[in-house]
């Protein structure tokens, strides 16, 4: 059935709510899990949380993950209401993660184009004996119904002939049957092809799911309005599907429009005062927990009076609706808040704007404009107007794009938390700055590098307890996650208080690979150039292969990956102490504000942000090495000094330095001066990437278009820097 | 030569290089435009001119005349740029002069002779065959040969640099 069924959509939808959903539970989950048992805040919430996935599961029909996830909720359930003292919290914890990694899985198949097929067999079972055993040291507590109401009416469109027969449908299942609301709706699905007009009871069969116990109980009752004969619906609705029996009784158009009244009462009852007893009913709380679903059905004959069978049936808000839990109304609220665009149309959208960008300085900085004589007030105001509203535009887009670590981070606690308790050590995770802000793309790319550097962390870097306790380390094994700006790059740091690296180790395990220079002995090694030689290809110092780190695929890996987006990693470490790994990340913000500087014909392009001061020189404070390298003194200081002409070897560059201009920069603290012939100007530029046929330059990130249509080179200042 | 038996037309932009025609099969070019601003790179092989802005997309390009090793020649507006797409590159080609696009069935195409003196030393390794159109031949370019072919030399420079810190 589920074959039929236009999922398309829908199942794009379902993935990306409940990801989000699972995310938001394994913060919370992990967040708590070195306390002695959750609050009330997240235990309400991980129930809510499984139970939308149970609903939206149901209703795609992936029992495997409904299954699972009304087990958890189960559990949930029952600490919410018996509040059981002595929950194994850890156990606890295992087992909602467990859970969450069931979920994802079967959602990566199905956003791959497979099926949900996995199993959840072992994981229900263990939820069980969970939840028993949870319920065995509470037998005194009295379990109430788990009782939730959403109701919603199920309609399909009619289309009403005079030959449609009308029918009453009448269905018990098997009073162990699980989850009896999905394999009525399963019924009501299949019935959807031929109906002319459908009603069921109970109404909401989708996300109420104590509307299974009530078919359980008193059946699930359908009106049909069809074109099919009698013969091909009991064809239809046969035995199974843990049906128990089937009731298909033909009737009249008269009885049709009764209702379900029909189905209890005598035939003959007023419409009016049927309404009324029911409400009635509903009031004096005969009904006791349904109070809502009688209103809604209510609401439904009403409207039956005013509609003849077959019309289209408008879907009553009214009574129902207003009695929803508070709860789920501040759920929808941050659901609405948010909408999920393809990145696709994002880029798009990204690009677009750049080039918005660039056609506007192409109008403002127009030749056409430069006639003398011209009166242009009036341009020059509008044109103002224009220039803000692009930028705010840019602003906007940007910040769109902008994602904190956030959820990066956490998901790093959780591999903390898998692999430290797998190993049997005891670790605490730290995270500073997490709510640093990078650019979508990149946080995709540095998850997996970080994921193994925080492994490697955990299983190489910190020691087991025994070692900790012999070595006389008192505190807990530590490792700290980190993040801030600095410079235009973003750094990220994995920092862990465990042995640090071991330099004797690196450099006998780099001469047994041959990775070192013969003739160079080890003490000529520098610290850098030692922790540097484990980022090589097949490089592990750990002698055991484990399940998490140690196969030498990695740190070369972690590297490479790292240099594509244009990022660098920088090891530091102290023995016995512990060691950084330390990634400066650029932002690459597409497009970021620079100053035009103009080199014989070439036109660069530099980060206003990297720019200290600009400032004229004269000649004699140039002062020239022996080595040809030359500085200059700017207030008593000197710093060093980079004609970017000679640098590039550009012709017709200028050489005086009172003719030019000195553009002083900071990169990572160290500042510089770079020689230019002119400045041009302050202009926001897209950073375009060049292209990949020519080969990297160093000290150029990009290339930009300017207003004129000429292309302009990014200089990338740590880039000048690099031997 | 070897399949004679099919007999498939192709269509080929020629261009004029030196005294030579050249030939490129149709469907790697692009489109054709005039001469436009060139921005220099730095440290750049003398064949690769630098970047052009084509319509917002910035693209590489490179002299033929300087591939080939030939002398250098003077830009004018006859000067074209051939903008062709291997695999995903999109690279403009700086030619003197495009002469026409032509049609050669597969039965007229040669094996570039050759007495292998010159061979994969020269740049007579870019051209991978040759076509008869009436009287004139025109020799035709592989194009990815043409883009790429010595660019596994400076991957290989590029791979060392990496570790160029730790090693030495």
């Amino acid at each position: 059935m589920a074959e039929e069924f236009n999922v398309e959509g829908m199942l794009d939808m379902y993935l990306f709510e409940n990801r989000q959903l699972l995310e938001q539970l394994q913060e919370k989950v992990l967040e708590q899990k070195d306390d002695d048992e959750f609050d009330s805040d997240a235990i309400n919430e991980i129930f809510r949380t499984m139970h939308t996935i149970k609903g939206s599961s149901g209703i795609m029909m992936f029992d495997e993950i409904t299954e699972v996830a009304h087990k958890l909720e189960d559990i949930f359930f029952f600490i919410r209401e018996s509040h059981p003292d002595n929950v194994p919290h850890v156990e606890l914890v295992e087992h909602v993660l467990t859970v969450s990694d069931f979920i994802n899985a079967e959602m990566d198949k199905l956003a791959d184009g497979g099926q949900a097929d996995g199993s959840a067999k072992e994981i229900v079972a263990d939820l069980d004996k969970f939840l028993s055993s949870l319920k065995g040291e509470n037998k005194e507590e009295v379990i109430k119904e788990n009782v939730h109401q959403e109701p919603t009416q199920f309609y399909i469109a009619p289309m009403a002939t005079s030959s449609s027969h009308f029918y009453r449908i009448y269905l018990t299942y098997a009073p162990d049957t699980i989850m009896a609301n999905v394999h009525a709706y399963k019924v009501v699905f299949s019935l959807k092809d031929i109906a002319e007009d459908l009603l069921h009871y109970p109404e909401d069969i989708i996300s109420d799911e104590s509307s299974g116990a009530k078919i359980l109980e008193e059946g699930f009752k359908i009106l049909l309005q069809a074109q099919c004969t009698l013969e091909e619906l009991q064809e239809m609705i046969k035995e199974g599907y843990e049906i128990s029996s089937v009731e298909i009784e033909e009737i009249s158009a008269a009885k049709y429009q009764m209702g379900f009244d029909a189905f209890g009462s005598g035939p003959e009852i007023d419409l009016e005062s049927s309404v009324e007893e029911i409400e009635n009913k509903a009031n004096q709380g005969a009904y006791g927990d349904m109070l809502i679903l009688p209103a809604a059905t209510a609401a439904v004959v009403e409207e039956k009076k005013e509609y003849v069978p077959g019309d289209f049936v408008i879907e009553s808000k009214g009574p129902g609706k207003s009695k929803k839990l508070v709860k789920d109304k501040a759920k929808k609220q941050e659901k609405t808040s948010f909408i999920s665009v393809d990145v696709r149309k994002m880029d798009q959208l990204m690009d677009l704007i750049g080039e918005l960008v660039i056609s506007e300085s192409v109008v403002l900085q127009n030749q056409d404009l430069k006639v003398p004589g011209l009166k242009l007030d009036n341009f020059h105001k509008a044109a103002g107007q224009m220039v803000k509203i692009a930028t705010d535009l840019q602003d906007v887009i940007m910040s769109m794009r902008m994602v904190p670590l956030t959820n990066t981070f956490q998901k790093m606690n959780r591999i903390v938390f898998d692999v430290s308790r797998k190993l049997g050590k005891d670790i605490e995770f730290q995270m500073i700055g997490d709510t640093t802000e990078v650019d979508k793309n990149i946080i995709e790319k540095i998850s997996d590098p970080l994921m193994h550097l925080v492994r490697n962390s955990v299983d190489h870097g910190i020691e087991t307890q025994e070692e900790r306790a012999a070595k006389g380390k008192t505190e807990k094994g530590r490792v700290t996650l980190s993040a801030k700006t600095e410079s235009g790059k973003v750094w990220i740091g994995v920092a862990d208080n465990g042995a640090g690296l071991d330099r004797r180790k690196i450099l006998e395990k780099a001469r047994k690979h041959e990775l070192l220079d013969p003739t160079r002995l080890d003490s000529s090694y520098s610290d850098k150039e030692v922790y540097q030689l484990i980022t090589l290809p097949g490089f592990s110092t750990n002698d055991k292969v484990t399940e998490y780190s140690g196969r030498g695929v990695g740190m070369d890996v972690v590297v490479s990956n790292i240099q594509e987006i244009g990022g660098t990693l920088e090891i530091e470490s102290t023995p016995g102490e512990g060691s950084l790994m330390l990634l400066k990340i650029p932002l690459t913000l597409a497009i970021i504000d620079g100053i035009v500087m103009q080199v014989g014909n070439n036109t660069f392009v530099i980060e206003t942000r990297c720019v200290k001061e600009f400032i004229n020189v004269k000649q004699e404070s140039v002062i020239r090495k022996p080595n040809g390298e030359e500085f200059v003194m700017i207030r008593g200081e000197g710093y060093p000094m980079i004609r970017l002409g000679k640098w590039y070897g550009i012709d017709h560059c200028k050489e005086d330095t009172q003719q030019g201009m000195m553009v002083m920069v900071e990169s990572e603290n160290k500042s510089f001066c770079l020689f230019v012939d002119d400045l041009i100007g302050k202009q926001e530029i897209v950073v375009k990437p060049i292209p990949d046929y020519i080969k990297k330059v160093q000290g150029l990130s990009g290339c930009t278009q300017l207003g004129d249509g000429r292309i302009a080179l990014i200089l990338d200042v740590v880039g000048l820097l690099e031997e | 030569m070897e399949e004679k038996t099919e007999k498939k037309k192709q269509k080929y932009v020629t261009f004029m290089s030196g005294k030579e025609h050249f030939g490129l099969k149709i469907e790697y070019v692009n489109e054709i435009i005039v001469m436009q601003e060139i921005t220099a790179i730095p440290e750049m092989e003398d064949y690769i001119k630098g970047l052009i802005n084509l319509r917002g997309k910035i693209i590489p390009v490179i002299d033929v005349r300087l591939r080939f090793k030939q002398e250098p020649f003077e830009y004018n507006d006859r000067t074209c740029i051939i903008v062709i797409n291997v695999s995903g590159t999109t690279v403009g080609l700086i030619v003197e002069k495009i002469a026409e696009v032509v049609e050669i069935s597969d039965e007229n195409l040669l094996p570039s002779p050759t007495i292998g003196r010159f061979d994969k030393s020269q740049q007579d390794r870019y051209v991978y065959a040759i076509g008869k159109v009436g009287n004139s031949v025109k020799l035709l370019l592989d194009p990815d040969k043409l883009l790429h072919d010595d660019m596994v030399v400076l991957e290989q420079v590029g791979g060392d640099d990496i570790y160029g810190d730790t090693e030495n």
